[in-house]
């Protein structure tokens, strides 16, 4: 009898145990925790979200269509995000000059029959040269108030205004603060030879910052979002430069014989890693400090070490070494300079970008005679393809990890492309003269 | 065994409490007869301070530099893909340019390592520099004194033929040999 008295009350304990787990759980459902967008889902449903014509609260006439641009950056940066579906504005009923922006003031069944779950309401108001922007996000389901947002400053600053509020309808629905005020640097051959660009997220505010006229390479964001390093032949030679992207004022600081190339900073901004040249025409990954000084030689083997990415904790680089007989992905721990392979289908991986979501790691991989974009975990594990058409490569990550950046020359000439994280979503960013590559996505800027 | 049955109970009927909770639909339809006056709408203020644009690019003065390559009297040596060893054709071809230079002891000449346009920049650069070394040292070898050779990578970034075939390719895994001035 003793047996089955055991088994009894182990049982009992289970269930016990059982029941006070689903308790705990089930209490986050009851606080009422609403998950509008669950982004950690792997095929996230897109939230179907209306945005209502922005109204001119003040006594200026809009002579810039400021309403129409307001809308138009709104739906722009939703679509881009992935996460939404904008419902179609000829399809609404509410009549724009009746209706009102505060909740008392909206018919919930005027949005839920176009089929809205989330509204986007506000207004503006212009004063000489400043602007004050408001804007309302509203559950159409529950009828009820989100959140709400003012801003105020110049009308130049516009489009800036626009992308903080979308940031901040991203993040009262997923939780998680949004990309729209960070910005992208890239190698552009537009001008007639490679030289250095800066942009906003969705193709805007495209400038040129280096007039080598020659060849500029890799550039590579300080965490601190204010500096580039990047790679130049101005002088003859593949020399490592130090730029401040604001005052632009550049300095080399490495001008090693040989290659100064593929640069990397680490997360706490202190280091370089970067590809040197060593006896015999090898190149090795080596760690400098911010004036070109050689801090420690990271890797010594017969093979082409090149391009390393710092995983987000700093403690670890993965980078291409040929090593094994053609070019893979391998993972270098800084401390004891172990090494260890991560790819081992087909015969040429390359460009690895660590996410600093630290959970991946994306690459290109080479197949027949074109790249296509890959992401794996960092163990080298669950790799996905993300790419199919034309050739693809470059990938970075958006400092959020939800995103990547690439070069494609799917339409022709080299340009930006921009997709989810899991490859769906891919829009072209760029347009114009000449090939767009070697895209980095800078840190994340701005408030929440 | 009484107690663990009582704390079975206690748990199932907490077990249907929250049930009971979380089957209660989340949906609450707004009725039409009676609005509630909402709570007062939260709307936080924030001043936009654009961050100050970067530096505009001080242009460079440039002399529109003649395309033509420069008829060198040393010849290219090509490699195969993904490759920086020699082959007898290439060995053949650097003996010629040995002599040359052996003869112009006083004529510093830069070797130039090239790839073609398919694989990764940064790989390309490695491998370009790769078939620098690989002809210098072959050079030193036949004699040629180092001081008279230095060499510099292009990667995949200078090509001699912009085409996208396996020719244009071919010419341009090389190379290439520059009197330096």
């Amino acid at each position: 009898m003793k047996p089955k008295r055991c088994m009894h009350k182990r049982l009992l304990n289970i269930v016990f145990l059982t029941g006070i787990a689903f308790i705990l759980f089930a209490r986050a459902e009851i606080a009422g925790a609403k998950i509008y967008i669950d982004i950690y889902s792997p095929s996230t449903r897109k939230l179907p979200i209306a945005i209502a014509p922005f109204k001119n609260l003040g006594s200026t006439p809009d002579k810039e269509n400021i309403a129409s641009q307001i809308n138009g950056i709104i739906t722009q940066d939703l679509e881009l995000s992935g996460l939404f579906q904008v419902i179609d504005p000829k399809s609404f009923i509410e009549n724009p000059r009746a209706a009102g922006i505060t909740s008392d003031k909206i018919n919930w069944s005027d949005w839920s029959t176009v089929g809205a779950e989330a509204l986007v309401k506000g207004g503006f108001s212009l004063d000489a040269k400043s602007l004050t922007m408001e804007g309302r996000l509203y559950d159409v389901v529950q009828g009820k108030f989100i959140a709400g947002k003012r801003y105020f400053g110049k009308v130049d600053d516009l489009r800036l205004m626009v992308h903080k509020l979308v940031n901040e309808i991203i993040y009262q629905l997923t939780g998680e603060k949004s990309i729209f005020e960070t910005r992208i640097a890239f190698v552009s051959t537009a001008s007639g030879t490679k030289e250095i660009y800066l942009m906003d997220v969705d193709g805007e505010s495209r400038q040129r910052i280096t007039s080598h006229r020659s060849i500029c390479l890799s550039p590579a964001w300080s965490p601190d979002g204010r500096k580039l390093v990047f790679t130049s032949y101005k002088k003859g030679n593949p020399d490592l430069y130090f730029k401040d992207i604001f005052y632009g004022n550049e300095k080399v600081i490495s001008q090693e014989r040989g290659l100064n190339i593929s640069p990397a900073f680490s997360p706490d901004g202190k280091k370089i890693a970067l590809t040197l040249s060593v006896e015999d025409g090898n190149s090795e990954l080596f760690l400098i400090d911010l004036n070109g000084n050689k801090l420690e030689r990271l890797t010594t083997n017969w093979g082409s070490d090149v391009s390393p990415t710092f995983s987000p904790d700093g403690a670890k680089i993965a980078f291409v070494s040929d090593r094994a007989g053609s070019p893979q992905v391998y993972a270098l721990t800084i401390e004891d300079k172990s090494v260890k392979r991560l790819t081992f289908e087909g015969n040429y991986n390359a460009t690895p970008e660590w996410s600093p979501r630290g959970d991946k790691i994306a690459f290109s991989r080479m197949t027949g005679n074109k790249f296509d974009i890959y992401t794996m975990d960092p163990d080298g594990s669950n790799i996905q393809s993300l790419t199919t058409l034309g050739s693809n490569e470059d990938p970075s990550w958006s400092p959020n990890g939800r995103y990547l950046i690439f070069s494609s020359n799917r339409e022709g000439s080299k340009k930006l492309y921009i997709m989810l994280a899991n490859g769906s979503n891919q829009r072209r960013i760029t347009s114009g003269k000449g090939e767009d590559t070697n895209p980095v996505w800078s840190p994340m800027t701005g408030e929440k | 065994m009484k107690k663990r049955w009582i704390h079975l109970m206690v748990v199932l009927a907490a077990l249907a409490f929250v049930a009971a909770c979380v089957c209660q639909p989340q949906v609450v339809k707004p009725t039409e007869a009676a609005k509630p006056v909402p709570p007062a709408e939260k709307i936080v203020q924030e001043e936009v301070v654009a961050a100050p644009k970067p530096a505009e690019v001080k242009e460079t003065e440039v002399k529109e530099e003649a395309k033509v390559e420069e008829v060198s009297p040393l010849e290219d040596i090509f490699f195969a893909f993904d490759d920086y060893s020699l082959t007898d054709t290439a060995k053949a071809t650097l003996e010629k340019n040995a002599a040359w230079m052996k003869n112009n002891p006083n004529t510093k000449v830069r070797i130039e390592g090239n790839c073609d346009e398919r694989g990764a920049n940064e790989y390309n650069m490695a491998l370009g520099e790769r078939r620098a070394n690989s002809g210098k040292k072959y050079l030193s070898k036949l004699g040629v004194k180092e001081e008279q050779l230095a060499t510099v990578s292009y990667g995949e970034e200078k090509p001699f033929d912009p085409g996208h075939s396996e020719e244009a390719w071919a010419k341009n895994r090389r190379d290439h040999f520059v009197i330096a001035k």
